[in-house]
Order: C-alpha cells, then sequence, then structure tokens
C-alpha cells in the first residue's frame, strides 16, 4: 500500500468522524440569526458518536503500530460502519442526495460483518482457517442480499420522499447484525475454552470484553424478542431492557481498547525477549534452553527439535525423533537456518503466527545456544549408536565364541575321547592275545592322545567356560580360583538372580584376565576376589599385593576388558602404583 | 548290573556298552537323549544311569538337570555324570542333597577302563565316586594360609582317595597298606584339618570337599 493510500484511507476515517459530528447540529434561524442546536436529545449524542469513533481511532494507532497486520484496518472499518449508521448523518446527507442515504442504509449491517471479521482475524490479521474464511465471505455476501431483501418485502421505500425518516425500517439487515454478533461471540468462547494457554494469552484482549458485549448482547435480544414476539407487555422490566437495550453500542468501546492494550503487550514480550539474551549472557545449558524460550514466548507447549543431519530428522534433547506437524493450524513450525542445512526447528502454538518478530527475535537471541545444543544432541545421538553397535558387537563376539566352543565339544573332543576308549580297548585285546609290542605302541598314541585332550580342554575354556553359562558368574570365578598358580581368596555374594550373559562374560573376563595378568606380571603372593551385587550395580574387583605399575593404556588386555566393560554400560577402573598392589574394579549397571 | 547309558554320540555310546558289556555289565538301554532317557527309565529296572551333562538341545546343561531329578525321582538308582569339564561346584551341586548314590567323572576317564568300572560299581552299590581331577584340583588349590600343606604327601593321598569317594578297603589296598594304618592317618588327617571324624564314608566324602573348597 502507497503512503498515498494510506493517507486517502487515514483522512477518509478521520472525516468520517467529523461529518457525524456534524450531522449532530442543526442550523436554525433565530431573531435573524443562525443558532447551532443539537439535532436530537443531548444523551443520544455520545451514543451515536462514541463507539464509531473509539473503534476508528483506536484502528489508525494499531495500523500504525502494525502497518502489515490487518487487524488496524479492519477497526476503522467497524468505525466507519458503526459511523455511517448513525441516522443523523444517514438523514443529513439524504438531505442532500437521497440515493446516498439509500446507499447508506444498504450497507448499514456491514459493521457487523466486519466486527465478526475482526473477531475472528485478532490477533493474526488473517483468517486461519478454512472454516473462518468461509462464514465470514458468507456474511459478506449476505449484507447486499439482505438490502435487495428489503426492498423487494417492502420494508424500504426505495423512493421515498426526502426527509422521511428510514431509520427504523429494520428487517433482514437486523438478522444479518444479530446473526454476526450471535457467531462472532459464540466463536470467541469456543476458542477460549478450547485453545491452550499461548492461545487464551493472545485472544484474552477479546475475550475480555467479549464476555460484557455477550451478556449485553444477549439482554438486548431478550428486549427485541420481547418487544416483537411477546403481546404481553413487560412492564417495568421491558423497559430496563430497553434502556440497557440503547446502552449497548457504549460497551463496544470496550474492545478496541482491549485490542489496542494487546498491541501493547505485544511490544512489552519484546522485552522478555531481552531477558532472554540476559540469561544467555550468563550461559544456558542445552536443557533450560526451551524453558526459557517458552517462558519468553509464553508458550509452555513450545518444542525445540534440533536436526540431525546424518539421520536427516528432527530430535529431541535425547536424540528421540520428533515429526515436525504438517498443515496443522493448531501448531506452527519456525526453522532456523536455510532450508538444505537446517539447525532447530521451533514448534509452538499457531496463536503466536501474528507474533512472527517476536518468535524470530527469540530465536535469533538463542541461535547460538541451539546451535551449541544441536550439536550436543547430535552427539550424543551417535553416541548412542556407537554404544548399542558396540554392545552388538561384543554380543556377537560372545556367542561366537560359545558357537565355537560348542563345535570343539561336539566335534573334535567327543570324538577324541571316543577314539582314547577304542584305543585303550584294541590295547587290552592286543594285551589278551600276548601281542606286547602293539599293545606298548597303543599305550604310547594313549598317553599323546590324553595329552592333546587336556590341551583341547583348556583352549575350550578360554574361549568359554561353560561353567559360567550352566551355574553363573560366582561358581565360574570359584572355578579360575581353584586353578590359579597363586593362593585367590573370593569374598561376597551375588544373590540368587543371574545377570544378564553379556555382564558375566563381561566380569568373567575381567577376573580371568586380572589374574593372568597378575600371575604374569605382578610378582603377587595373593589375589583377592570381592563380588557384591548393589541394587542396580553389580561389582567385581580383584587386587593384588604385587609390584603395581599396571596401565590401561599400555596392555592391551586391559584396554580390552575396559572395553568390554564399557560395552555393557559399565566402568572399569585401575587402581596401580609403583609403591605396590593393583586394583582392578568393575561394576556393570544391571537390572 | 544292570545299567542305562545316555550320550548323543553314537559312536561313543557303542564303544561304552561294549566296555560295560565286555566287563559283566548289562546295558539295558541306550538313550541319545533326555526323552529317550526318560522312556527307558519308565520301562526298565537298572542299578545305575551313566550320562552326559550336556545334551540335546542346547548342550548346556541338560544331563545335570536330568540327574538332580532321577536322583529325587529314583533314589536307589546310581546317577554317574560324565564331562568333558569337571567343576567343583558340580560336584559339590550334586553331592549336596545327598551323597549317595552319585559319581561325577571326567569324560576322559571311560579310558581307564578299571578304575572307571570300578566307579560304575560303586556308584551302582550307593557309594560316591567324585573325579580325580576335581579332587586334585581342590587339593593342590593354592591358599594362603594353608592347613593342607601341613599333612604329609601320604595323608594327602589318602585324603585325596576319601574325597574320591573310597573306601577305608579300598584305600588301603590301592596304598598297599593295613587298614590300621590307614585308620592311624585318618585320624591325624582329621585333627590336623579340625574335621569331625565322619562315621559313614559317604558323609566324609562331602565333609572333606566343603572342607577343601571353603578353605
Amino acid at each position: 500500500m502507497t503512503t498515498v493510500q494510506r493517507r486517502v484511507i487515514q483522512a477518509g476515517a478521520l472525516s468520517t468522524i467529523a461529518l457525524a459530528c456534524f450531522f449532530e447540529v442543526k442550523f436554525k434561524t433565530l431573531d435573524g440569526r443562525i443558532v447551532p442546536q443539537l439535532a436530537q436529545e443531548w444523551y443520544r449524542v455520545p451514543l451515536d458518536l462514541v463507539p464509531g469513533s473509539s473503534f476508528v481511532l483506536a484502528g489508525l494507532v494499531a495500523w500504525s503500530r502494525r502497518p502489515l497486520n490487518r487487524v488496524g484496518l479492519l477497526m476503522i472499518g467497524v468505525g466507519v460502519g458503526l459511523l455511517t449508521r448513525n441516522a443523523e448523518l444517514q438523514h443529513g446527507i439524504g438531505e442532500i442526495a437521497y440515493p446516498l442515504e439509500v446507499a447508506l442504509h444498504f450497507i448499514s449491517p456491514l459493521w457487523a460483518v466486519a466486527f465478526l471479521h475482526l473477531l475472528l482475524a485478532f490477533p493474526a490479521g488473517r483468517l486461519v482457517s478454512r472454516l473462518d474464511r468461509d462464514i465470514v465471505r458468507s456474511f459478506y455476501a449476505l449484507v447486499p442480499l439482505a438490502g435487495v431483501l428489503a426492498v423487494v418485502i417492502g420494508h424500504y421505500p426505495l423512493l421515498g420522499a426526502i426527509g422521511q425518516p428510514v431509520f427504523e425500517t429494520k428487517g433482514p439487515a437486523d438478522y444479518v447484525y444479530l446473526a454476526c454478533l450471535l457467531v462472532g461471540s459464540g466463536l470467541v468462547i469456543r476458542r477460549w475454552f478450547l485453545g491452550g494457554r499461548a492461545r487464551r494469552r493472545s485472544i484474552a484482549p477479546l475475550f475480555g470484553p467479549m464476555v460484557p458485549i455477550t451478556i449485553f448482547f444477549l439482554l438486548s435480544l431478550a428486549y427485541f424478542l420481547g418487544a416483537r414476539v411477546t403481546p404481553i407487555p413487560l412492564g417495568g422490566l421491558k423497559s430496563i431492557l430497553g434502556d440497557l437495550a440503547t446502552a449497548f453500542p457504549l460497551l463496544l468501546v470496550a474492545l478496541p481498547v482491549g485490542v489496542l492494550v494487546g498491541l501493547l503487550r505485544s511490544e512489552l514480550d519484546m522485552s522478555s525477549v531481552g531477558d532472554l539474551v540476559v540469561k544467555l549472557s550468563g550461559g544456558l545449558a542445552p536443557e533450560r534452553l526451551r524453558p526459557a524460550l517458552a517462558q519468553a514466548l509464553h508458550d509452555p507447549s513450545l518444542e525445540v527439535a534440533y536436526w540431525l543431519p546424518a539421520q536427516e530428522w528432527f530430535a529431541d534433547l535425547e536424540g528421540r525423533r520428533i515429526e515436525l506437524p504438517t498443515d496443522d493450524s493448531e501448531r506452527a513450525v519456525s526453522i532456523l537456518g536455510d532450508a538444505s542445512s537446517p539447525i532447530v526447528a521451533l514448534v509452538y502454538d499457531s496463536s503466536l503466527v501474528h507474533e512472527g518478530q517476536l518468535v524470530d527475535a527469540a530465536a535469533a537471541a538463542v541461535r547460538m545456544a541451539l546451535e551449541n545444543a544441536r550439536l550436543q544432541v547430535q552427539l550424543r545421538a551417535q553416541l548412542e549408536d556407537v554404544r548399542e553397535s558396540r554392545a552388538r558387537l561384543v554380543e556377537a563376539a560372545d556367542s561366537e565364541r560359545q558357537r565355537v566352543e560348542r563345535d570343539l565339544h561336539d566335534g573334535a573332543q567327543q570324538q577324541l575321547v571316543t577314539l582314547l576308549l577304542s584305543m585303550q580297548m584294541t590295547k587290552a585285546e592286543a594285551t589278551r592275545h600276548s601281542d606286547l609290542a602293539t599293545a606298548a605302541m597303543v599305550e604310547a598314541n594313549i598317553g599323546a592322545l590324553r595329552q592333546a585332550l587336556d590341551e583341547l580342554r583348556e583352549l575350550g575354556r578360554g574361549i568359554h567356560p561353560t561353567i559360567l553359562t550352566q551355574a553363573g558368574l560366582v561358581p565360574a570365578i570359584m572355578s579360575l580360583a581353584e586353578r590359579s598358580p597363586i593362593p585367590v581368596e573370593v569374598t561376597g555374594e551375588l544373590g540368587d538372580d543371574r545377570l544378564a550373559p553379556p555382564i558375566e562374560a563381561a566380569l568373567y573376563f575381567v577376573v580371568s584376565e586380572a589374574i593372568t595378568n597378575a600371575v604374569k606380571h605382578s610378582q603377587a603372593r595373593r589375589l583377592c576376589v570381592s563380588i557384591a551385587r548393589r541394587p542396580v550395580l553389580a561389582i567385581v574387583e580383584v587386587s593384588d599385593d604385587g609390584v603395581g605399575g599396571a596401565e590401561p593404556s599400555l596392555g592391551s588386555g586391559l584396554r580390552g576388558l575396559t572395553d568390554r566393560v564399557a560395552a555393557v554400560g559399565g566402568r572399569l577402573t585401575v587402581k596401580s602404583d609403583h609403591a605396590g598392589g593393583t586394583t582392578i574394579h568393575a561394576e556393570v549397571p544391571c537390572g | 548290573m544292570r545299567v542305562i547309558v545316555a550320550d548323543d554320540s553314537v559312536l561313543f555310546r557303542e564303544g561304552l556298552a561294549r566296555v560295560l558289556e565286555g566287563a559283566g555289565f548289562e546295558v539295558v538301554g541306550q538313550a541319545s537323549n533326555i526323552d529317550e532317557l526318560d522312556r527307558i527309565l519308565a520301562g526298565e529296572q537298572a542299578a545305575a544311569v551313566i550320562l552326559d551333562i550336556r545334551m540335546p538341545p542346547t548342550q548346556t546343561d541338560e544331563g545335570l538337570v536330568a540327574a538332580k531329578r532321577i536322583r529325587r525321582t529314583h533314589p536307589e538308582m546310581g546317577v554317574l555324570l560324565l564331562s568333558q569339564y569337571v567343576e567343583s561346584h558340580h560336584a559339590l551341586d550334586l553331592l549336596a542333597e545327598s551323597p549317595n548314590h552319585v559319581g561325577y567323572l571326567l569324560k576322559d576317564r571311560v579310558a581307564d577302563i578299571g578304575e572307571f568300572l570300578e566307579a560304575v560299581r560303586r556308584v551302582g552299590n550307593g557309594g560316591s565316586a567324585v573325579d580325580p581331577q576335581v579332587v586334585s584340583q581342590l587339593l593342590g588349590r593354592k591358599r594362603s594360609r594353608d592347613l593342607v600343606d601341613q599333612l604329609t604327601d601320604r595323608e594327602k593321598k589318602v585324603l585325596g582317595l576319601i574325597a574320591e569317594g573310597r573306601s577305608n578297603e579300598a584305600i588301603a589296598s590301592a596304598l598297599n597298606i593295613s587298614p590300621k594304618t590307614l585308620e592311624a592317618h585318618i585320624g591325624t588327617i582329621y585333627s590336623k584339618l579340625g574335621l569331625e571324624p565322619a562315621v559313614s564314608d559317604h558323609r566324609r566324602v562331602l565333609a572333606v570337599l566343603n572342607y577343601l573348597r571353603s578353605a
């Protein structure tokens, strides 16, 4: 809209007020002088002028503050409509040109439709939902129809004499006016009760004034119906209702005031963005970003969705996927960063849409912090991936070891034992036939075979100890202790419940490796293995009285153990100083 | 003596059956899994069952579970469990309920035919048999304060044979000593270790194993 157009609209709106004031005054000739007089009783003047002027003035202020928001223009429209409904104005204009009076009367319900439009478009300035658009369009279409209908059914004398009051003619136009107010207040109240906190807050400037307006409107409707329908005279009540109905237009003033307050408050909200910036300067942890933004934007339902480039989806702080709402009138989305590489998406109540500037300002204020948080989320998601794949790798390796041990057991070991048996029988047979040379040869082979079986057994035990699967961690550790070349004292209990197989395996190999290391390097005289079970932790500790100096970073054995324990979510610590003694402590979370 | 053999390897089963039958045992049934074993147990009277600790379908501890069950359902039947690995945990686990009619041997032991047949007989007659490897592992276990080290070699040998489940008679003849000398040895061992003198052969196996394991 050009500046000239703006000026024309502003001037037009102001001159409508001036014109309305002008026609409140009549000029009479008294004693040869022209004397101005009120055209009607004094108390009717404010009823005519105040509601319309308040809408026009508030609309002008709103329009200048928010030129792109149509709320201001709609308010001006309602104001001008209310003013042209003024009978004195219509009549005065009619005295100049009767067709103008007819035209003005024709469009007199227009203010009510503009009013409905304003109610539905506030605060965004546009009609968000399709239903709203359909309602408003139908009412606009009804206005000329009602005028034509009024002419057809003869309510309106199209060619009435000049000066004849046409103001009382009601009919179809009134129904349009009634329906607009009923539908409008109904929709505002519905929106209030169905909306969330952000929505309520945004329409509070409307809802506040609409409550008394609706009550008064219903009272005046009662009067209207009482007067039309009830044959019984309502006496005093009727006249009270009549007075209330008369005062109704004055109450409309509350609405432009409310809308202006809403506008001012929106400016106050910019200061809450300022607060946000102050908070950020003190450093804001990613966990506190969302609450801070929600507070600044007055929308507790606000969500922050971080873009994960690797996964190509948005996620929350924990790395869980968030689906962005699509074409949903209840939720709106603002995406920071460019379309090809977004940083974060803010998902909020769509009532904030008209406060785009506010959302943008808040988002800009926290952009750096959001970017940091996004990187953290990305890292967490990747970490989670790595952790899971590591656990899967270890589990796969464990089950592979178990399979190899089983193949060894069912295959080679079993066959060799059978062979041993048959060789013994061969030897017995040879001995029986006094073939002592053969018997001696077989005997030598038997010895070699036994040795092979022993070695195979040790190999199998190292690959996967069957006692671990058969009886659990404590018996398996006892078995290690029994076979250790240096004394091992085992203390503690795990209780009756077995641990999960990957945890049992991890802790078993910690003890097994720790004992092996101690035997090889520590020159320890004794070892202690202590086992403990806390509600959510299984703990194993192996300590020796040896020379110390074990370094997890040097020995690949300890490194491997650290990785193995970490793969089941646990932690391995090694305490070993040159003063003597090494303690390996492993703890693993368990259900 | 009537025995049942259960092992999932047919070659091993057949070999074992031949050894047993050659020594005058009557093999009344051969089972390749626990279901077959249960069917044989339902129809046949036997003095002992010889079974492998790892049996189909999972090859983990089906044999062990079955052994414990048979000991409850057939308390007068001997159960001799064979395993590629012997663990003191399983030995004590089997002996704990009642130390009669039970044996636990390394599978290789079947090739020491004489020893093995003797163990089958012992278990079938209500005695117990613990694999020498379990015993030697427990005996040889390194301890920080070791009462076992105070025993002489001969006393250790006697203690080991007791733990394997052998009777005084068998120990005396194995060591070529008189029963009187043996009893003297046993008295010394018990007092050195601070063990209560046990009345029956069965009871003392468990007592000795428990002592060795917990010391």
